[in-house]
């Protein structure tokens, strides 16, 4: 052993520190995910007594039911556009903070608040703000009647939770990018300048390649983390109204298990829902991971 | 490197500042008024201790930093409120700052790219500069796998290859260990050479200075102290700061007092003859005091450092430090008080209170030396 054993000498004091941590993740992560595969093969009692092996039969159930289907498309219209855009306008914002423009230091403050506020309590808010009659959309209503109403339409229901969703994202990404920018040394715009690049050039040309590092990152949490974390938006916003427009996969399993008391489904839907995932961050790593680092 | 490539070859622009001046509130003033014109194809080095305003006079004339007051002309032209763009400038950076995510070419035909020249010409221009600076096998390399020297060449690489009028240098070797240092030096004095830009060269390095320049600009709290050649510099130093800061040991400074015939040192040595009364302070550069028996002047030596070429005592007289360089195989014995005289004609006579010198204070030094001694 080299200088591990050093920092180690006892055997079995490394794996006794991090045992509570091991445990807890055992416990919460582990175990639920693999009752839920082991489910998800099993016909299950909703209220206990028993279960029977069924084999592939809650797969074939799953995957020939035309709901999950859309709850999946929807899922994958809603991970595209709102984690495109809660990176993409806090992106915006640490430039425009980067910049020595009015207020950006007051800015890089404010902006990071929200990342204190949970998600349900966002849910709470953005469902008063977006409210068709008292909220900011109410007077476009009395000029145009019927346009703005997220309780009957799917689609304002659905921009609504995007909103909700970019608006929670901004702090953490904001922080991200914003530090990833503060570490591109001044000289580097000021050759760009030299070069005669102007500031918007400067941008596409010097800001975005040397922050792909930073932009992956968010990308990365940002497509696994939207699936999932929608939950506490829908459950306070919609309920996954109006009609089922907003019931994402995550909201639908939720629905499933808890209302339905389908729990062999709504198993097989969270392996499905976790394969999916885990692909996609795979993916993500395989195709754009490599080439995104430089040495500065 | 030697076979001159009249392919880049800019029309050297003369750079003007008329009362340039720079701070950044009411109470901090970095560059107090400045005026100085370069000449077109001069290579001036702006040599000063950090915090002179150095930098910031440089990137005034870039174009990065804007100008509080006055007017920058280049080739001419007024400039001051132009982007760096319009102005005919290019700039080596002391961190490179080459753009880690694109290839040698690249970075080098980037300000081309910007401009819109044609890819063709871009990978011609390429070529040609990369030949001239020895980077041709490097051309499909990102930075982070070049040397540091190479990647300096790749910097000096991209602000030449537009053929600007004006080359502006920002400390661009203080990041290269000492050998990389002499030889980019020498490769910069032959480019300089072959290009003819006129070249601005910031440094705190008065080696730098002394080798490269045409004609060097010495700066003091944004004050110009002397702006002359090397040789005048060094010869002729116009202040008490000039002469410490150029020649290593810098030059000797003493406190002196005149009473209307003589200099004496707080101790009442007499140091020189002098008719003047009041303060003064005299400066002798540490290879002109010459040691001998016959030596008016008595010192203690209390330190002596051999560099092998010569050798550096460091003597205490009057409570004020004095350095002497003896060349090599001259028998010194440490033990003994060191006799000294001054050369009158290596004397340099500085005002007591603003440090500036007094011109032609030693003129009739000449015979004086021998009549020192009558006061003793």
């Amino acid at each position: 052993m080299s200088s591990e054993s050093s920092l180690f000498g006892h055997r079995w004091l490394p794996l006794l520190l991090v045992a509570p941590l091991m445990l807890l993740i055992v416990l919460f992560f582990y175990v639920p995910v693999f009752q839920a595969f082991y489910w998800s093969f099993f016909l299950e009692q909703p209220f206990g007594g028993g279960s029977e092996f069924v084999g592939l039969q809650n797969f074939r159930r799953v995957l020939t039911d035309p709901e999950f289907w859309a709850a999946t498309g929807r899922t994958v219209v809603f991970m595209l556009t709102a984690s495109s855009l809660a990176v993409i306008v806090p992106l915006m914002l640490a430039i425009a903070a980067d910049r020595k423009i009015g207020l950006s230091y007051a800015a890089r403050n404010i902006l990071v608040w929200p990342k204190g506020i949970a998600g349900a309590s966002i849910g709470v808010v953005f469902a008063f703000i977006f409210n068709p009659f008292v909220g900011l959309m109410a007077p476009l209503n009395t000029l145009f009647p019927g346009l703005w109403n997220p309780g009957i339409d799917g689609t304002d229901a659905f921009v609504t939770l995007v909103a909700a969703h970019v608006w929670s994202g901004i702090p953490f990404n904001f922080v991200i990018l914003l530090a990833g920018l503060r570490s591109i040394p001044p000289t580097m715009y000021q050759a760009a300048a030299m070069d005669g690049a102007g500031p918007w050039r400067r941008i596409f040309d010097v800001q975005l390649p040397l922050i792909m590092p930073q932009l992956f990152l968010t990308f990365v949490l940002e497509f696994t983390e939207s699936i999932t974390s929608v939950f506490a938006l829908i459950d306070t916003i919609t309920g996954g109204g109006p009609g089922g427009s907003t019931s994402l996969l995550v909201y639908k399993i939720y629905v499933d298990g808890f209302r339905g008391f389908d729990l062999s489904g709504a198993s097989t839907q969270t392996a499905i829902l976790m394969v999916f995932v885990l692909l996609l961050a795979a993916c993500q790593f395989v195709f754009l991971g490599r080439r995104l680092n430089y040495e500065r | 490197m030697t076979s001159i490539d009249l392919s880049i070859r800019a029309a050297a622009a003369e750079i003007q500042l008329i009362g340039v001046t720079k701070s950044y509130d009411a109470r901090t003033t970095i560059i107090p008024p400045i005026d100085v014109s370069l000449r077109p194809g001069e290579f001036t080095v702006v040599l000063g201790p950090s915090g002179c305003g150095k930098s910031t006079l440089l990137q005034m004339i870039a174009g990065l930093e804007r100008v509080s007051g006055g007017k920058i002309v280049i080739g001419g032209r007024e400039v001051q409120d132009l982007e760096p763009k319009h102005r005919g400038c290019a700039m080596v950076f002391q961190n490179y700052a080459l753009y880690p995510h694109m290839t040698v070419a690249e970075n080098m035909a980037y300000s081309l790219k910007v401009a819109g020249v044609s890819k063709a010409e871009r990978t011609e221009r390429v070529a040609t500069v990369a030949k001239m600076l020895g980077l041709a096998d490097f051309l499909t390399r990102k930075p982070g796998q070049l040397s540091g020297g190479q990647r300096q060449r790749v910097a000096i690489g991209r602000a030449i290859i537009r053929e600007p009028g004006v080359l502006l240098f920002d400390e661009p070797l203080s990041n290269l260990d000492a050998q990389l240092r002499h030889d980019m030096r020498v490769e910069l004095a032959e480019l300089h050479r072959r290009i003819g830009a006129t070249s601005v060269f910031v440094t705190h390095d008065q080696v730098e200075a002394m080798t490269l320049a045409d004609r060097i600009l010495i700066l003091n709290k944004g004050h110009i102290e002397q702006f002359d050649t090397p040789k005048a510099i060094y010869h002729n130093p116009a202040s008490v700061f000039v002469a410490k800061f150029i020649g290593s040991p810098p030059m000797n400074i003493l406190d002196v007092t005149g009473d209307g015939h003589v200099l004496r040192l707080a101790d009442g040595q007499v140091v020189a003859n002098y008719a003047g009364e009041g303060s003064f302070r005299l400066g002798i550069r540490p290879e002109d005091i010459s040691v001998n028996a016959g030596g008016s002047i008595k010192t203690e030596i209390r330190y002596r450092e051999d560099l092998g070429s010569h050798e550096i005592l460091e003597t205490k007289i009057a409570e004020q430090t004095l350095r002497i360089a003896m060349p090599f195989g001259v028998e010194i014995d440490t033990t003994q008080t060191l006799s000294l005289s001054f050369p009158q004609a290596r004397l340099h006579l500085f005002d007591g209170e603003n440090g500036r010198a007094i011109p032609g204070a030693f003129g009739d030094a000449r015979s004086a030396s021998a009549s020192v001694k009558e006061y003793q």
